[in-house]
């Protein structure tokens, strides 16, 4: 990379963005004229004249130069500020101590160039464009100083929601990163849903495509038959699905090395900074006191490979960051636990064995799959008269379903260690939630008639990051409750009773799981 | 550790009772009402006589019951710590939330709660998933509660997430 660029001399002064932009803007307005300027060309070119293609390169290098003159930015007076527009000024200002996350973002041309986009989050609520803080175009190093800066005279580090767990692990000076990408890791990108995605999005494309070109219809079975002389029809599908499994499989895994190529992740000034991209670069800082916790991806696919992946749940994010709280994209489970626990400082809530939900709770996730998969079975079989093919389905899917009822109830289980509150459940996507004791700002119990029968609740610690909440599924009443008491004790033992109710319908829940056995 | 949680201590109002009931009563008629129409309407649709009945049946017995369950398990409590909730019918559920944990107290009054005096008070935090809502609380009742979570909720210091 090249020099940090021109070191402001008085940082109060209004300052131009890297001049090196002169040459990204006049690049980016072409592609976005492009359109326009064919037209333009066709135009001059069919009647003759001259100076209207001139007047096709003109504007957009006009434009770019605007964009940079009218473009600034300072730092005075505690608060960062950004000045743009030219018809329409805007000036978009917060203050150094509400800042969260700074993000470095470089792209292609960026890169070329040594530069990179600081976009500097607030967590606002607003989704608009012209409202981020986006410094376009700074040279890398005064970025990263910048970051620097920013995110040490935010407060965030020093008070708030942090607890014993984000600061297991001191400092001490530059250290080797957490995580280093390896690139055989992208052996699990086709098992993700990207993978499906992807397969659905050129299924779909395709038959469009057909669909533009005369329709399904053109292709007569017939037709290909005689092509295909003599190759028996299932070898073909068979063929055909596999060409389709290859190809999703090589988009998937190119997918993955273009957005994870490089993937570090290292601890250092009291956050971790996370860095990634083939093509365009992220770098991406999560301050301790915001990391509240993490989750442990599981999906079918990954689990069945050995694999898994990790995200953080990060407090005071706005919901258009939520890629930014990735930490571990698609890898070997070992690799990702080892990073869980790194990041956590503490290994009980990864390693620590969970404490299960118990036979209730077990039958109710059969009840609950099997119920619609027995009607589904139903109606096949009604219609298996017509046809002998609905058997397979009226057969399929109870085995389908009980299988998924086994693995949904062997998933559940909830603990408490070191200071975090451990969650899991789920079978086609099994998740591990760890949220830090800390960062619980509430709790909700909940339970239906069915539930309540069952003697079972669902338990959901509410917290400001990631989905909001962690929610422990169908838990015993008296699991879930001695669970919360002993997360906070302080904002529920108030709240606890000893002896089991007797009877009066206010004194909820009543239902003690001795009442079905 | 066979410690339960306890209901929070106050009821709200009994003219909730009454509110509900009015409310879905009016729900129901309603409901009812578009079905007639669409009866009338469309002539592919032939309500049998006794479909009509079924519906009337279904929302009285609605007005009925579930106002009443409701009134049973509706129970608030605010301490020096912490608000506390009950609410629901069929699915019910507790809620707690430290009172240093608060970001806004809100009192709403819709045109039906006006009639009769009353008015919802939802407390939120810094969660999506976390915020109490106390229905049917007498208006003076409210106003008190906010005047109280404010103070409380202002005597801690911090950002509340």
């Amino acid at each position: 990379m090249t020099d940090g660029g021109p070191v402001p001399a008085a940082p109060d002064d209004w300052q131009r963005l890297d001049p090196r932009m002169l040459l990204v803007h006049p690049v980016r307005e072409t592609v976005r004229f492009l359109p326009v300027l064919l037209g333009l060309l066709v135009a001059g070119t069919a009647s003759g004249a001259r100076g209207w293609q001139l007047l096709g390169v003109l504007v957009p290098v006009a434009l770019g130069l605007l964009r940079y003159l009218t473009t600034s930015y300072r730092i005075s007076g505690g608060r960062v500020e950004l000045r743009r527009g030219l018809l329409e000024r805007h000036v978009l200002s917060t203050p150094v101590d509400r800042v969260r996350t700074v993000d470095l973002t470089a792209p292609p041309v960026h890169r070329l160039l040594g530069l990179v986009t600081v976009r500097v989050g607030t967590g606002t609520a607003s989704t608009s464009e012209d409202e981020q803080l986006d410094l376009d175009g700074l040279p890398v190093e005064r970025a990263r100083r910048l970051r620097e800066e920013l995110l040490r005279a935010s407060p965030a580090a020093g008070t708030g929601t942090a607890t014993d767990g984000y600061d297991g692990a001191p400092d001490a000076g530059a250290r080797p990163p957490v995580l280093t990408f390896d690139p055989a890791w992208a052996r699990f990108a086709p098992l993700t849903s990207t993978g499906v995605v992807i397969t659905a999005g050129l299924l779909g494309g395709g038959a469009q495509l057909l669909d533009a070109l005369g329709g399904l219809r053109r292709l007569d079975a017939s037709s290909w038959a005689d092509r295909a002389a003599g190759v028996p029809v299932l070898l073909a599908g068979a063929g055909a699905l596999l060409a389709l499994a290859v190809s999703t499989s090589v988009l998937a895994v190119g997918g993955y090395l273009v957005a994870n190529w490089g993937f570090t992740l290292g601890h250092h000034d009291r956050s971790w900074h996370l860095r990634r991209g083939l093509l365009t670069t992220r770098e991406t800082s999560l301050d301790d006191a915001r990391l509240a916790g993490v989750t442990l991806g599981e999906p079918l696919g990954l689990r069945a490979t050995g694999g898994g992946r990790l995200a953080a749940i990060v407090t005071g994010l706005g919901d258009g960051q939520e890629s930014s709280s990735v930490l571990v994209p698609p890898a070997p489970r070992p690799v990702v636990e080892a990073t869980a626990r790194a990041v956590l400082g503490a290994a009980g809530p990864v390693d620590v064995p969970l404490r299960r939900h118990g036979p209730a709770a077990t039958r109710r996730r059969w009840t609950r799959a099997l119920g619609p998969a027995l009607l589904v079975a139903a109606a096949c079989l009604a219609l298996a008269t017509r046809s002998t093919w609905w058997l397979l389905p009226a057969l399929a899917a109870p085995l389908v379903a009980g299988a998924l009822a086994a693995d949904r109830a062997r998933s559940l289980g909830h603990a408490l260690s070191e200071g975090y509150v451990v969650s899991r459940s789920g079978s086609l996507y099994r998740r591990r939630d760890v949220l830090s004791v800390g960062a619980v700002i509430g709790w909700n119990v909940r339970a239906t008639w069915f539930q309540r029968r069952a003697g079972l609740v669902t338990l959901v610690a509410t917290t400001a990051g990631g989905r909001q909440s962690v929610a422990v599924l169908d838990v015993p009443v008296a699991d879930a409750v001695a669970l919360a008491a002993r997360a906070t004790p302080d904002l529920v033992e108030p709240f606890l009773y000893d002896r089991p109710a007797t009877g009066r319908s206010a004194q909820w829940p009543t239902s003690t799981p001795s009442s079905r056995t | 550790m066979t410690a339960l949680l306890r209901a929070p201590r106050h009821r709200v109002s009994p003219r909730a009772r009454l509110m509900w009931q009015v409310a879905a009563l009016v729900e129901g008629a309603v409901a009812i009402g578009v079905l007639l129409l669409v009866d009338l309407a469309v002539d592919q649709v032939d309500l049998p006589w006794w479909g009509v009945v079924a519906a009337v049946a279904a929302v009285l017995a609605w007005v009925a019951v579930v106002p009443q369950w409701r009134y049973a398990v509706h129970r608030w409590e605010v301490t020096e710590t912490a608000v506390h909730t009950q609410s629901g019918w069929w699915a019910q559920e507790q809620r707690i939330a430290p009172l240093s944990r608060i970001q806004t107290v809100d009192r709403a009054e819709g045109a039906v709660a006006r009639v009769f005096g009353l008015a919802t008070v939802t407390v939120t935090t810094a969660s999506a998933a976390g915020a109490l809502e106390i229905d049917g609380l007498d208006r003076a009742r409210a106003q008190d509660l906010v005047a109280e979570l404010t103070l409380k909720a202002d005597a801690v210091e911090g950002d509340a997430t």
